[in-house]
């Protein structure tokens, strides 16, 4: 900007001596060219202003925008004033410095110094260049530069207001021989320009030649419009110069004058034109190194531009820089305007020039003023235009722009339409101008300034105005920001400050931007909609955010605490079957327990024969060990109670032995205890089968003991090799009148009460069954009978006490006998098919069967109420037998009712049965009604006494021969068949009644006697058939019942005889030799006896 | 700016659009970006203005030329919430296109959506 200004500065240095000396026409043609300068400066200020605002755009939001452009338009204004400043300053400098160069030439004619001041300018000038565009800094050292010429200048003004008539005068002189040299320096002048604009065409010729020729073409265009516009300022200047040094000047003639001449602008564009192309031969006038050092300036300042514009588009750039080079080839036109204003005015406006020569040559003293004010009158225009020229170069950007696109023909009118306003501003400013510049140089700066204010206020005011038009249009532009911006860089930014009343112009360049742009768009998509199909898109779905409900979130928040993963594998080979684990060995095994049937455990995979054989194997062993343990135990607990027992008997013996004669040795089983306790015991009873089982009857007490056992009967079983304890304890709570082991094993128990009822004790329940109480520091385990028939079977029952019960033998008539094998009477027994018979005191015979369930149940049956819960036997009742009647009939009379009182089954036949009366006769009688052949068995004499048959006893040896002991102390020996007894005794006790009588078991003629005196009588018939052998009176400790045992079979160790005293001490006497061995000839003594006795 | 009746309606088809590229540049993106990062309320909006731009200026240099680009960059905190997000749009299904990718950690979600419309 600052080296355009020195340029045009420059420029019309020359043209103005040329035109001083030569011709007054170049007066307006310099005019025009500095209007032109002006417009380009005007353009440059824009296109800065452009600049500025584009950075700002980029950096601020849009909503700014309409501030901005506010803000700008303050800034535009401001820069506006000070280019008015400038200028003018600048235009009155550059007369100023042309005059007093005038001066200097017109005086001393050195070209040589001009040309040194021309470096000396054009130094600066690449010092500004180098300064790069930053056009604001070197406006302010322009200013600067200025204010400093002003000063420097203002001395030297009133020397040439002075000197100016004076050298008017001279130039008359010296004005041909300048002219002279004028025209030659042209002829060269001319040749060096042709040979810069081929070069320059050259250099841009390769992007686009013809933009290059249009942009020519423009510019010449341009041109010629200016030189129209002087060319018709000038002559009616010329005039009215003259004129106004008289009167004001009459500036809107001018200025109407100008508007038709914008009008007729487009009009004369084609002559123009072609007069441009002859013109453009004639434009170089410049010195050489000028004109290099502005060839160079323009590579510079291309390249600088090119820098600061990377950013735009190629175009735009290339534009730009076109514009300018061609700006720049202006710059050379303008210099020396006169020169060729001269030469083309020779074609069409030749009149007017060689008018003015002819009037200014023979106006001679004239011309001085004339100069003079032709000096001030360009300088008024320029001002004039400057104010005037905001619309110029946008009218000719928009002739480029027409070039460009051929549809911008309603442009002007817009133009036209804001023209009258602003040159009525002007007018104002013009006449208020005026007539000051007209008057002394000195107040200048006063007036510049009156009118710069002057020209702000107008310019507000249109600002206001423009700016309602603009915010209408706001929004439109900054839709339309992208094209107007690139729009704006084709402007020379290098002569950014320079600006008027621009926006005016932008907002219409916007709209009809827009429009254009739009009208383009719209082509474009109606194009492109006929090849493109718009369709919706399905919708997607760019996100599904499931939201999590509680129980996961507690999960994810709390889920995995205390919580660890780990994982293992099995079979690490085989990492891809499906099964990873070893195939399972499967086998079946069974156990069971207790073992019952068939053993303790199997195997169902073996083969059927070997799980046969190991189960009857085990099956076998187990019995075989179960049996061979119980005994085992028993004989050793046998075998060590013995040792003991025979110790203290043997003691005990040699104590006793003055006492019992017979006896060998005795044990005492111990009944000391707290539950026997004072309890006389009514019956001792030993096991047929086993003889070494005893059970002894305690009756109950009346003495209240400890224990509270004292109603009950207690029956104790007894082992007699074990003597320190019973082995068993049976309680029931009525008194026990008779009892008896089960044939057999000794394993049941039955009994027959006072209350008469029946009841048995499995002896083979477990003791935890039963009640268990502890005595001292001792267990005993008291049990209560399996099963009772009191009051269950009432109706079947006995209804007086039960006064013997006996085990009906087994049918098998005549093979029971002693020897019988353990087992098989174990097998027998086991199977539990027996009959049990009880006989009442009335007589009532009632035949029992002994069932044992296969199962017990532990929760009681509930249509045998006389079983005990987990009881296994219970008796059935199978018949009733009335026995007493036919004993009865004759002697009822004398004795009164008859009583049965014991019952004997004939060991041989179970049929009959011998029941002991108290009438001292034995009823026989046969269950299945046969006839019994002796009715009854009687004394030796006839008749019946009322005697209690107290003891019947058949003998192990001879099975049809028994002993009736009775109660007048008599004793009879009878056979069965026979009514009368084989022999009787009827003082052997004295007369006292025979408590007990018992066969020996182990010699056949021997027996015993109890007495109730307490007198124990031993019978040897094969000694003394007449007496006992052995006669003992126990008389301290009287004995109340007695029992014999032993075995055949062992003769040695069983053969003795029980004795319950008075006190409750059971003794075991053991029977001396003599008694025990068996005599051969015993039992031909009682074969011999019966035979004797029939 | 020669407005010629030529029109260049599809792309070239190494410079179409390619959802799976550009996914994958987000997805670089963003991993990058928002890996271990806690949902601060103060920070999300710039945070979801520079992944959009690292996400413009990533995909601008994939080379899908004459595609005018929309970057949209939603994130949210997780706190457990349903969020649902769809998209719709009129465009020209043969050039136009779009790529999202969703980022999660355990304190937001992130989702970016880039949708390119060829100029023709």
């Amino acid at each position: 900007m600052h080296s355009d200004k020195k340029l045009t500065k420059e420029d019309t240095w020359r043209p103005e001596d040329l035109r001083r000396y030569v011709r007054e026409g170049g007066q307006g043609d310099d005019r025009a060219r500095r209007r032109d300068g002006s417009e380009r400066k005007h353009r440059g200020g824009e296109s800065t202003e452009r600049r500025h605002r584009d950075p700002e755009k980029e950096s601020r939001q849009e909503r700014d925008k309409h501030r901005e452009r506010e803000s700008t338009r303050e800034r535009r204004d401001e820069d506006r004033k000070d280019r008015y400043v400038e200028q003018r300053k600048e235009g009155s400098r550059d007369r100023r410095g042309d005059k007093e160069r005038d001066r200097r030439d017109e005086r001393d004619k050195e070209k040589e110094k001009r040309k040194e001041r021309d470096g000396l300018v054009d130094g600066k000038r690449y010092s500004d260049d180098y300064g790069g565009n930053k056009d604001r800094k070197r406006d302010r050292e322009d200013r600067h530069d200025r204010k400093r010429d002003e000063e420097r200048h203002r001395d030297k003004e009133k020397d040439r207001v002075r000197d100016r008539e004076r050298r008017n005068r001279e130039d008359g002189d010296k004005g041909r021989e300048e002219r002279d040299k004028e025209r030659r320096k042209e002829e060269r002048d001319r040749v060096h320009r042709t040979e810069r604009e081929r070069r320059r065409h050259e250099d841009s010729g390769d992007a686009g030649r013809d933009r290059i020729e249009m942009y020519d073409r423009e510019q010449r265009e341009r041109h010629r419009e200016r030189e129209r516009l002087k060319d018709n300022r000038e002559d009616k200047r010329t005039d009215k110069e003259r004129r106004e040094r008289h009167e004001d000047r009459k500036h809107s003639e001018q200025k109407e004058e100008r508007g038709k001449e914008y009008r007729e602008e487009h009009r004369r564009h084609k002559e123009e034109r072609e007069r441009r192309h002859k013109e453009g031969g004639c434009d170089d006038q410049k010195p050489k190194h000028d004109s290099d050092s502005r060839v160079h300036r323009d590579v510079k300042r291309s390249g600088e531009e090119e820098k600061h514009r990377l950013g735009n588009r190629e175009r735009g750039d290339k534009d730009k820089q076109r514009e300018r080079r061609h700006r720049e080839d202006e710059d050379p036109e303008r210099k020396p305007r006169d020169r060729q204003h001269r030469e083309e005015e020779e074609d069409p406006e030749r009149n007017h020039r060689d008018k003015k020569s002819v009037s200014d040559q023979s106006n001679k003293p004239e011309t001085t003023t004339v100069k003079s004010e032709e000096v001030e009158t360009e300088h008024w225009t320029i001002s004039v235009k400057d104010a005037g020229d905001t619309e110029e170069p946008v009218v000719d950007e928009e002739v480029v722009d027409q070039e460009y696109e051929d549809d911008f023909e309603d442009y002007e009118e817009d133009f036209e339409e804001m023209d009258p306003s602003e040159n009525e501003g002007e007018d104002e400013k013009e006449s208020e101008e005026f007539p000051q510049e007209g008057g002394e140089r000195e107040e200048v700066t006063t007036q510049k300034k009156k009118e710069i204010e002057a020209i702000q206020r107008a310019m507000n005011e249109e600002n206001e105005r423009v700016g309602t038009d603009q915010s209408i249009q706001s929004t439109r532009r900054e839709e339309e920001d992208e094209p107007k911006l690139s729009r704006g860089h084709e402007k020379n930014h290098s002569r950014a400050s320079q600006r008027g009343k621009f926006i005016d112009f932008v907002a219409a360049k916007q709209r009809e931007f827009s429009k254009k742009v739009a009208t383009k768009q719209k082509k474009r998509s109606t194009e492109l909609l006929r090849l493109i199909d718009l369709d919706f898109s399905m919708t997607v779905s760019l996100l599904d955010l499931p939201p999590v409900n509680e129980y996961d979130m507690y999960i994810r928040t709390f889920g995995t605490a205390n919580t660890k993963q780990a994982y293992v594998q099995c079979n690490e080979d085989n990492a891809d079957r499906d099964i990873q684990t070893e195939e399972i060995e499967v086998c079946e095994k069974w156990t069971q327990h207790p073992p019952e049937h068939s053993g303790a455990c199997g195997d169902s995979n073996l083969s059927q024969e070997a799980q046969g054989r190991n189960m009857n194997e085990t099956n076998f062993d187990s019995q075989r060990l179960a049996a061979f343990l119980h005994s085992a135990s028993q004989v050793l607990v046998v075998l060590l109670e013995e040792d003991q027992a025979e110790r203290k008997s043997l003691s005990k013996l040699r104590t006793q032995k003055d006492t019992l004669s017979f006896s060998d040795g005795s044990l005492q089983l111990n009944t000391k205890l707290p539950f026997l306790y004072d309890r006389p015991i009514s019956l001792v009873y030993f096991s047929q089968v086993q003889r070494h089982t005893m059970m002894s009857v305690h009756a109950p007490t009346t003495k209240p003991s400890a224990v509270r056992l004292d109603s009950c009967t207690i029956i104790c079983i007894w082992n007699i090799w074990e003597p320190s304890r019973p082995q068993k304890i049976l309680v029931y709570e009525s008194e026990v009148q008779c009892c008896c082991f089960s044939p057999g094993k000794a394993i049941l128990v039955f009994a027959g009460t006072s209350a008469g009822s029946v009841v048995l004790w499995d002896l083979r329940e477990e003791t935890s069954n039963h009640y268990r109480l502890n005595i001292g520091e001792e267990e005993w385990t008291f049990r209560q009978p399996t099963f009772s028939t009191n009051a269950v079977m009432a109706a079947s029952g006995h209804f007086s006490s039960v006064s013997s019960v006996e085990v009906v033998p087994s049918t098998a008539a005549g093979g029971l006998r002693p020897e019988v094998p353990l087992l098989a009477s174990e097998e027998e027994s086991s199977g539990l098919s027996f009959q049990l018979a009880s006989l009442d005191e009335s007589g009532v015979l009632n035949f029992w069967v002994v069932v044992e369930l296969p199962k017990a149940n532990e929760a009681g049956s509930p249509t045998d109420l006389g079983l005990r819960p987990g009881g296994k036997v219970k008796l059935l009742h199978s018949s009733s037998l009335l026995t007493a009647e036919r004993v009865s009939q004759r002697d009822a009379v004398k004795t009164g009712p008859l009583q049965t009182l014991h019952l004997k089954f004939l060991p041989s036949d179970s049929n009959h049965f011998f029941i002991g009366t108290n009438m001292g006769l034995v009823n026989h009688g046969t269950s299945h009604s046969l006839k019994a052949t002796p009715k009854f068995y009687r004394f030796q004499e006839a008749g019946v006494r009322p005697v209690d048959v107290n003891s019947i006893h058949f003998s192990p040896f001879r099975q049809n021969m028994f002993l009736v002991g009775c109660g007048d102390g008599s004793i009879r020996l009878h056979t069965v068949s026979q009514e009368q007894p084989v022999a009787e005794w009827r003082d052997s006790t004295a007369g006292e009644p025979v408590v007990s009588l018992q066969w020996a078991h182990t010699r056949p003629t021997v027996f015993c006697v109890l007495d109730a005196a307490s007198n124990l009588h031993v019978w040897d018939l094969l000694k003394k058939d007449t007496e006992p052998v052995v006669t003992e009176r126990i008389s301290a400790d009287r004995v109340t019942a007695m029992a014999v045992f032993g075995d055949s079979g062992k003769q040695n160790t069983y053969s003795g005889i029980a004795l319950v005293h008075e006190s409750g001490k059971i003794e075991m006497q053991y029977f001396t030799r003599d008694f025990t061995v068996t005599i051969p000839a015993e039992e031909e003594k009682l074969e011999t006896m019966m035979t004797e006795a029939f | 700016m020669e407005s010629s009746d030529t029109y260049l309606i599809r792309p070239h088809h190494q410079h179409k659009f390619k959802p799976a590229i550009v996914k994958e540049c987000i997805r670089e993106i963003v991993r990058e970006q928002l890996s271990g990062v806690q949902y601060d309320p103060e920070e999300v909006p710039q945070l979801s203005r520079t992944l959009a731009d690292s996400v413009k200026e990533k995909v601008k240099n994939a080379g899908f030329e004459r595609y005018k680009l929309v970057v949209q960059v939603v994130i949210g905190e997780q706190r457990g919430q349903g969020v649902k997000m769809s998209s719709r749009c009129l465009w020209d299904a043969d050039t136009d296109n779009y790529a999202e990718d969703v980022y999660m950690n355990d304190s937001l979600f992130c989702l970016v959506a880039v949708f390119g419309s060829y100029y023709y």
